[in-house]
């Protein structure tokens, strides 16, 4: 009998009131950092639980205690400042890294939080890191001769961070690079980057890419240095399928969006497990995890659980239907 | 020489006392405040803004599209037959912009931004710069919708900037600047970049320029160059091969020159932004050259972009002692 079908989720989960409003008193020096740490641990465990009810395979923390994906890391590294607000979009605003100095760290920034929320629980959750490409291309630069020398030197970084959770003892390692697939003519120097994340590491790896022109650079995704390409494929009706497809040699894991994250609308049964099909088609159950198409920070908790829930009642059915355990 | 703006420029103010477009907005949102008096806070905030380009010493500001939500949805609320849809990345600068989509074939509703040009023209002691997006760009980073090709939205878009243009114009914009930032990623695309180009300032008799950025215009330089308009400008901060380019600019173009980078907050030195003006004075005539950042400076927080404008001004002036 065949196996596969695992069910995962990208990274971020919405976060309850308490932890907004905690975060907000915490910056106005209201509560302590260990009042803090207590709160979000408490939402952690919540969406631990949550996940294991709801029977899913590989576990994420939720990401309680970050804000940005970017600013997180930068925060708690060597090098880096805040710069003053910047526009995101519309009336949206937020404050930037600026590498003013050689990027380091002290001691690890995400291990610790890893261990406590594989204590919760006996499914694998992932460690959860940003990629070096991302860091750099979503911080200002002060420092760095090249963009070539900062991304060499973040690379140097996370990969000492990746070795850390996986001597911690976490099995899969994924690092997200969502800026990825903005500019086909720096793939080659972002993998070069990616390898140095990847040298070496004793875990299943997995990155995150969304928002791109895919076609552009999906020949260099094919060879990219890791196990597993986790992929934004709702939002963009499944093209990604397609580029499979015409590649035959591709030989990578896929992690599959069947629900889109933008949208509040929680999606039909048959959708989501016609989507599933469609991703049987061109790859092997045991080759294919299913998740939604990204972070899902942005929804509410109802909307979070409800497209989770019909993840999972989806892949049980088509694993029914075609016998895969 | 003179000095200037490609465009945008930040929208808020650290300064707790300066007038808060972000809260403005927010109110507004929320029903607190009244259309009225949200344009209120948007004119304090432009007038600001034309403050801090003559403060720093610019000759040619902008109003610094403090009304922009971004550079297509300005224009596409403006034209008939266009509706907004969700939020795709701007080229690789991790903003985001609405998407446009052409529900049904546009047509002209009226002026877009004649009463936002006019308002700046009358608080400015500097000319103002007008500044449209391009046809070409506008249609690229639409979706097609109604239209069964690219070039068919494009000289739809063409002909409704026109107008604009004109408009622009009547209301005494000295200069009326077009942005075609996708040409330089679809460069296949230049012979239908070109006509809708022309097409879009055909008739315009105020000076024209052609502002281009993200990247440099190897290949198709000689048709940016061979365009009926009076200024071209390159990044020369994301497209370094622009310099090697600009050795076959006629003689009777101006070239805008991007040379301060507008997407990092590192500020340049006076010496360095000399240094490129040097370096592009050995091929263009200085008096043909406007000098302004990479691209719009809406990337920063507003006092590293007026630094930017300080330093631009202050390299200007080295440059020019010492040619003087």
């Amino acid at each position: 009998m065949t196996t596969g079908l695992l069910t995962t989720a990208v990274g971020s989960y919405p976060k309850p009131d308490y932890i907004t409003r905690a975060r907000g008193r915490f910056q106005r020096g209201q509560i302590g950092a260990e009042e803090l740490a207590d709160l979000e641990k408490q939402a952690t465990a919540h969406w631990i639980a949550v996940q294991e009810e709801l029977g899913m395979d590989v576990l994420v923390d939720g990401e309680m205690y970050r804000g940005d994906m970017v600013a997180y890391f930068a925060e708690n590294m060597a090098g880096f400042t805040n710069s003053g607000l910047v526009r995101s979009y519309g009336n949206r605003y937020y404050r930037k890294p600026i590498a003013t100095g050689p990027v380091g760290r002290d001691k690890p920034v995400t291990v610790d939080w890893w261990r406590y929320a594989q204590s919760l629980t006996d499914k694998p959750v992932k460690g959860m890191l940003t990629g070096p490409y991302t860091i750099v291309d979503w911080s200002f630069n002060e420092h760095y001769p090249t963009r070539e020398a900062f991304l060499m030197d973040m690379a140097r970084v996370v990969h000492e961070e990746a070795m850390d959770l996986a001597k911690a003892g976490a099995r899969y390692i994924q690092i997200d690079e969502p800026a990825l697939s903005v500019r086909p003519e720096e793939m080659e120097m972002a993998a070069r980057a990616f390898a140095i994340v990847t040298d070496g590491l004793d875990a299943f790896t997995i990155t995150h890419i969304c928002y791109g022109d895919f076609a552009a650079v999906f020949p260099h995704l094919a060879n990219f240095p890791v196990d597993m390409l986790d992929m934004e494929t709702t939002n963009s009706d499944y093209d990604f399928l397609e580029l499979i497809r015409g590649h035959p040699t591709f030989d990578k894991y896929v992690a599959m969006g069947v629900v889109d994250v933008h949208s509040h609308r929680v999606e039909s049964l048959e959708s989501v497990k016609s989507g599933i099909r469609m991703g049987l088609d061109v790859l092997p159950p045991e080759r294919l995890f299913i998740d939604p198409d990204c972070g899902m920070k942005t929804r509410t908790e109802e909307e979070c659980v409800a497209k989770l829930r019909v993840i999972g009642d989806a892949v049980r059915e088509v694993k029914a239907e075609l016998g895969i355990e | 020489m003179i000095t200037t703006m490609v465009g945008n420029y930040p929208k808020i103010s650290p300064d707790a006392k300066a007038p808060n477009l972000r809260t403005a907005i927010n109110r507004f949102d929320e029903g607190r405040i009244s259309a009225d008096e949200l344009r209120r806070v948007e004119e304090e905030v432009t007038r600001e803004v034309i403050d801090d380009q003559i403060e720093a010493g610019l000759d040619l500001v902008t109003d610094g599209h403090i009304r922009w939500d971004d550079g297509q949805t300005y224009f596409a609320r403006g034209i008939s037959g266009y509706t907004v849809n969700g939020l795709i990345r701007y080229f690789d600068t991790n903003t985001y912009y609405r998407h446009p989509i052409p529900e049904q074939p546009l047509r002209p509703n009226g002026s877009i931004s004649v009463n936002d040009y006019e308002f700046a023209a009358a608080h400015s002691r500097q000319p103002v710069k007008a500044v449209l997006t391009g046809p070409y760009t506008l249609a690229r980073l639409s979706q097609l919708g109604c239209y069964a090709d690219l070039r068919s939205l494009a000289m739809d878009l063409a002909d409704i900037l026109n107008r604009e243009a004109k408009a622009l114009q009547d209301a005494g914009a000295p200069v009326i600047q077009l942005d075609e930032p996708s040409i330089l990623k679809h460069k296949e695309d230049v012979d239908l970049f070109e006509e809708a180009v022309e097409r879009a300032l055909d008739g315009v008799t105020a000076a024209k320029a052609l502002c281009t950025y993200f990247g440099d215009a190897a290949g198709i330089h000689h048709v940016l160059f061979g365009l009926s308009v009076d200024v071209v400008g390159l990044d020369f901060v994301m497209g370094p091969a622009n310099y090697d380019l600009i050795t076959d600019l006629p003689q009777q173009k101006t070239l805008g020159c991007g040379i301060v980078d507008a997407r990092n907050t590192r500020a340049e030195t006076a010496e360095e932004v000399a240094a490129a003006i040097r370096r592009l004075a050995g091929t263009v005539d200085a008096e043909r050259l406007h000098l302004n950042p990479s691209c719009g400076l809406d990337y920063l927080p507003r006092p590293n972009a007026r630094a930017k404008l300080v330093r631009l001004v202050e390299g200007a002036e080295l440059a020019r002692k010492e040619t003087s």
